[in-house]
């Protein structure tokens, strides 16, 4: 097992040296006047304490831009690795800085509506195989083909129009209401939880098909297996057969993609976060990428790379761990 | 392999791709054989219906009918309600995107106007406050620091109710202001002599150390003792020195001193000694007019340095006025000299000459008009201190029209009315935004309402015209069904060409993505060993490629570029479909590297084929059904992406239409709640083509394989 998890951990950093590589090399290929551009235009900002030729030396010492490709990866990857990625140029603060202040909304956001939409998808998606072609099935898969269908911006649209403008419920942007300052500590968590509410749902919605589908084709596998039929004619209850012999294995495949899309819920939403004006690591990443600001989003598109990764080798790990059928080679 | 169990109960045995599968063609042979024997029983027990005559032939007609496997795919299509429905849509769709707008009369940049009675600000009467100046001599000169601050002395003087002041310009020249009537003022020049100066100290000669040269001043008056006084000041390095009783100082400039007289007597220029004078002069302390015996004098003191002039008369170089002319018929031109006259005649006997004509000036409440000696009954031009314009400014108002508000003004301003309203015939434009003329080319006129309004002494002229304007954010009307967008452009003409957008970018992305996936995944699998290492570490590297983001950086960069839209939308596909063929490599792969162990491989490698036919002639083909499923499904996933990225701003520009751009044009919280007749359609629109391709990716996919379901 060691010997395996090495082996994957190995792969993972070949892959990250090539995808952060990629990711330098355009980067790299902006176009100067691009670059110097941007650098004058957030040089000009209220606040900003560096003129734009402070911006671009900083970025050259950072990133190596006027060192050859190969030369210039090395600097910025020797920089990263002792956890110095510069200034973020839109937000006038060093990157883990900012990193720091904002990735803890983007992982509560992710966290709630992973729960919910495991805890609402996996019953759903059992119960529709458990009776195929019913009634119960056709709904759960046309749900569940809707919330794979909708674009976030869309469902994100209609959720504000519904309950923000039509309901009044929530407001249509930001996480703040407008007494915040006046407001004792639990005041202001729960304005943030109320702010936080469509964000979620949105999340909740566009994530929850797929899961749904996930569990239901994997659940009508495990139900046509032999054991199953074993189980059956043992004359088990079908409570029994469900919840100890199909529902056990449904799990295997489950527990594999939950977990390899752990690290994901660090990840933030982009378009969620920054069409409700959370000032999540999504938020502030694409931010930084509309108006150029180069550090952040290196550091953000490397930072995705590495959850990935992540992903992938806690998804392969689990699979080794929870089927023991799997033999690790 | 895998077990399956047919519909009697029965266990088959079907290899792991369904597509190709013999066993599912030999059991649609066995139904229908069993199903024909079936039949043949039933026959004899009811006494052969068709007779015992009737002859078991081996023809054509007594064959089977078996079902190709395509066939076969296809029939299991169509019994699944969710592709059938998808289908439907896919194919309304594509006919409303791409045939429906072969007919539809509207394309996707065309602007729509659409006429509207709207009050206008059609001219604006003000009163004016600005001094114009009329120089009764082009030759003369006036300092622009005078001319500026004319309009703020002449104010100045009204608010003091002065009747005259005086005016110095930076050269040392006065003017004087002063008051003709209310709107006219007169500037004279005042012409003055250098009278005497004082000068405090003054050069009275330069000595030179080298050869001891001595040179006075040209005024210096020589005193006994000079010289020696000086070389016994240099010797000592004194600073001052006196001779004669005067007092003199020294300036060293390298070998060379230069000595002043320190004086504070008064130098004459042509005048007589005058102690009151400079009495009196001595305790100006900047400027001004000092009256001595029965002349005046201006003192002016700079430092210490004081210069007297003595006024010796003035001349009127300039009449101020704040009237402004407009002449009765255009072809009448009125020159500055004209105006001039004009004014000057008000303050005179109201008559004036010029170029060999008499004119008189006559008085009508605040206005004046001039009539052409002859003619007392239409006057040639008039002038008053009201400014009549077009609202923007142009001065292109017929005489009459300005005669008329002037006078309702005057009512208005009498009866202390906020409001007036008059009727008078305006010019009105056509559907090309343009004037109609009738046949002898004078311009049509409508009677209009005109209604004036006091805005704080600012009197605007509105009028209800009708105005040919952008039709934006029109409801649905008969003409447009889905009503217009902010720029006036036909919704449902848009959604129609967003949606062949949408599915074109879609189509290609997907297709070259595929393509890309087919030769790399193809020769990862079929090759094995270091190439498929290779291939499938560099789709590893792919996956982990953060799309969405990339795109953002990439959609940010073009806009910095400013690069056209169709330039975009090519650059977006590829980057697209380079991005996304990890999934399809994986897929294929997979695929022959499972095909490639089975026996109808085998027995492809056995006949001796090439390997390019054993790809492309039996193994591409088995991998097909997979494809299509994915392509499918990619589809509605490429669409999503485009979409969103077109509503981020990022993705296709305007004008040319996307799905993704057309909600975001409504994007503010304002436009979402009032033009929902825009944005729901066309998000619905993205939501069902998704959807179909979904569903008909999910058919396609059950009829393929059918040991999943059905």
């Amino acid at each position: 097992m060691a010997k395996f998890i090495v082996k994957r951990l190995g792969l993972c950093l070949l892959i990250f040296f090539f995808v952060t590589f990629i990711i330098y090399v355009l980067e790299y290929c902006l176009p100067t006047s691009y670059v110097e551009k941007t650098a004058l235009e957030l040089s000009m900002r209220p606040g900003n304490t560096k003129s734009a030729q402070q911006w671009i030396d900083e970025l050259n010492a950072q990133y190596g831009m006027d060192q050859g490709i190969i030369k210039g990866y090395a600097i910025w990857l020797s920089n990263s690795a002792r956890g110095n990625y510069g200034d973020s140029w839109a937000q006038t603060m060093p990157v883990t800085a900012l990193f720091n202040k904002c990735i803890w909304y983007s992982f509560v956001m992710g966290a709630i509506a992973f729960v919910i939409q495991t805890a609402i998808a996996i019953p759903l998606g059992v119960a529709a195989a458990r009776k195929q072609y019913s009634i119960m099935d056709y709904s759960v898969t046309v749900i569940a083909l809707v919330g794979i269908s909708m674009p976030t911006f869309f469902v994100a649209t209609v959720l504000k129009l519904i309950f923000s403008v039509k309901l009044g419920w929530f407001e249509l942007v930001g996480m703040q209401g407008r007494n915040y300052a006046t407001l004792d500590a639990a005041g202001r968590f729960w304005d943030l939880a109320h702010h936080l509410v469509l964000p979620i749902m949105t999340l909740i919605i566009i994530g929850i098909g797929g899961l749904m589908r996930y569990t239901r084709t994997n659940m009508l596998e495990v139900l046509n297996s032999d054991y199953v039929r074993t189980a059956r004619a043992k004359g088990l209850p079908e409570k029994k057969v469900i919840s100890h012999h199909a529902f056990r294995n449904t799990l295997i495949p489950l527990v594999t993609i939950l977990g390899g899309s752990l690290p994901g819920l660090f990840s933030g939403a982009l378009i969620t976060e920054t069409l409700f004006g959370i000032r999540g690591i999504g938020y502030y990443a694409y931010n930084s990428m509309v108006v150029g600001d180069i550090p952040f989003t290196m550091f953000y598109l490397a930072f995705i790379a590495i959850l990935t990764l992540l992903g992938n080798l806690i998804s392969d790990i689990l699979y080794a761990v929870v089927d023991p059928r799997v033999r690790i080679n | 392999m895998a077990i399956y169990t047919d519909k009697d109960g029965r266990d088959r045995v079907v290899p792991d791709s369904g597509y190709q599968s013999n066993a599912v063609v030999r059991k649609s042979i066995h139904l229908a054989l069993k199903e024909r024997e079936l039949k043949a029983r039933e026959d004899l027990k009811n006494g052969g219906n068709e007779g015992p005559d009737k002859e078991l032939t081996l023809d054509d007609s007594e064959r089977v009918k078996v079902l190709s496997p395509g066939q076969l795919v296809f029939k299991r299509f169509i019994t699944n309600k969710l592709a059938i429905v998808g289908s439907f849509i896919l194919i309304f769709m594509f006919t409303f995107s791409f045939i429906v707008p072969l007919v539809y009369p509207y394309s996707q940049t065309q602007i729509f106007y659409k006429y509207d009675n709207s009050v206008i600000d059609y001219a604006q009467a003000k009163e004016r406050t600005d001094y114009s100046i009329y120089m009764v001599d082009a030759g003369e000169n006036i300092h622009y620091s005078v001319k500026n601050k004319l309009t703020a002395t002449i104010n100045d003087m009204k608010s003091k109710g002065l009747e005259e002041l005086s005016l110095e310009d930076p050269d040392g020249i006065s003017y004087r202001i002063d008051r003709e009537d209310d709107y006219i003022y007169s500037l004279y020049k005042v012409s003055s002599e250098l009278y005497a100066s004082m000068n405090g100290t003054a050069k009275y000669a330069t000595y030179s150390v080298v050869g001891k040269k001595l040179e006075y001043e040209e005024e210096s008056e020589p005193v006994d003792g000079f010289e020696n006084a000086l070389q016994a000041a240099i010797k000592d390095k004194a600073k001052e020195f006196t001779a004669g009783g005067m007092t003199f100082t020294l300036e060293q400039v390298k070998k060379t001193y230069n000595v002043y007289l320190t004086s504070d007597a008064f130098t004459y220029y042509g005048g007589e000694y005058d102690a009151a004078l400079e009495a009196l002069a001595r305790n100006v302390e900047k400027s001004e007019v000092i009256e001595s015996g029965n002349d005046k004098y201006l003192v002016t003191n700079n430092k210490g340095a004081i210069t007297v002039n003595k006024l010796m008369g003035e001349e009127k170089v300039a009449l101020l006025s704040t009237y402004v002319f407009d002449s009765y018929d255009s072809s009448f031109k009125i020159s500055d000299e004209f105006m001039l006259l004009a004014i000057n005649a008000v303050t005179e006997d109201n008559k004036f000459e010029k170029d060999g004509k008499s004119y008189t000036v006559k008085a009508e409440g605040e206005e004046r008009l001039i009539y052409e000696e002859g003619n007392s009954d239409e006057p040639v031009a008039a002038f008053s201190t009201m400014v009549i314009r077009r609202y923007n400014g142009e001065d292109s108002l017929e005489f009459a029209y300005k005669e008329k508000t002037r006078s309702i003004i005057e009512e208005m301003t009498a009866n202390n009315q906020r409001t007036a309203t008059f009727t008078w015939p305006i010019a009105q434009v056509d559907a090309d935004g343009l004037y109609t003329y009738d046949e002898n080319g004078d311009v049509i006129k409508d009677d209009r309402t005109v209604t004036i309004t006091d805005k704080n002494g600012s009197f605007v002229m509105s009028v209800e015209q009708v105005v040919y304007l952008i039709d934006t954010f029109s409801r649905p009307t008969k003409e447009h069904w889905a009503g217009t967008d902010g720029d006036g452009m036909d919704v449902f003409a848009r959604m129609m060409y967003g949606g062949r957008v949408s599915l074109m970018v879609a189509f290609v992305v997907v297709i070259l993505e595929t393509i890309l996936g087919i030769i790399m995944g193809g020769i990862a699998g079929y090759f094995g060993g270091w190439v498929d290492n290779l291939i499938m570490r560099m789709v590893d590297i792919f996956y982990c490629i953060p799309s969405m983001p990339i795109l953002i950086i990439l959609g940010a960069m073009f806009d910095a570029l400013k690069l056209r839209p169709i330039v975009r939308i090519t650059w977006l596909m590829v980057i697209l479909g380079i991005l996304g063929w990890s999934g399809v490599a994986r897929l294929v792969r997979g695929q022959i590297l499972s095909l490639r162990e089975q026996e109808f491989m085998v027995a492809a490698e056995a006949i001796g084929l090439k390997n390019r036919k054993r790809i492309f002639k039996h193994l591409i083909p088995n991998v097909m059904p997979q494809l299509i499923v994915t392509a499918t499904s990619g589809l509605g996933g490429t669409i999503i992406m485009e979409s969103t990225l077109s509503f981020l701003g990022l993705g296709v520009k305007h004008p040319l239409a996307s799905w993704g751009t057309m909600i975001n044009s409504v994007s503010t919280a304002e436009a979402m709640k009032a033009y929902t007749y825009i944005w729901v359609p066309v998000g619905l629109l993205i939501c069902l083509t998704v959807i179909a391709f979904n569903f008909v990716g999910d058919g396609l996919r059950d009829a393929f394989d059918p040991k999943m379901k059905r």
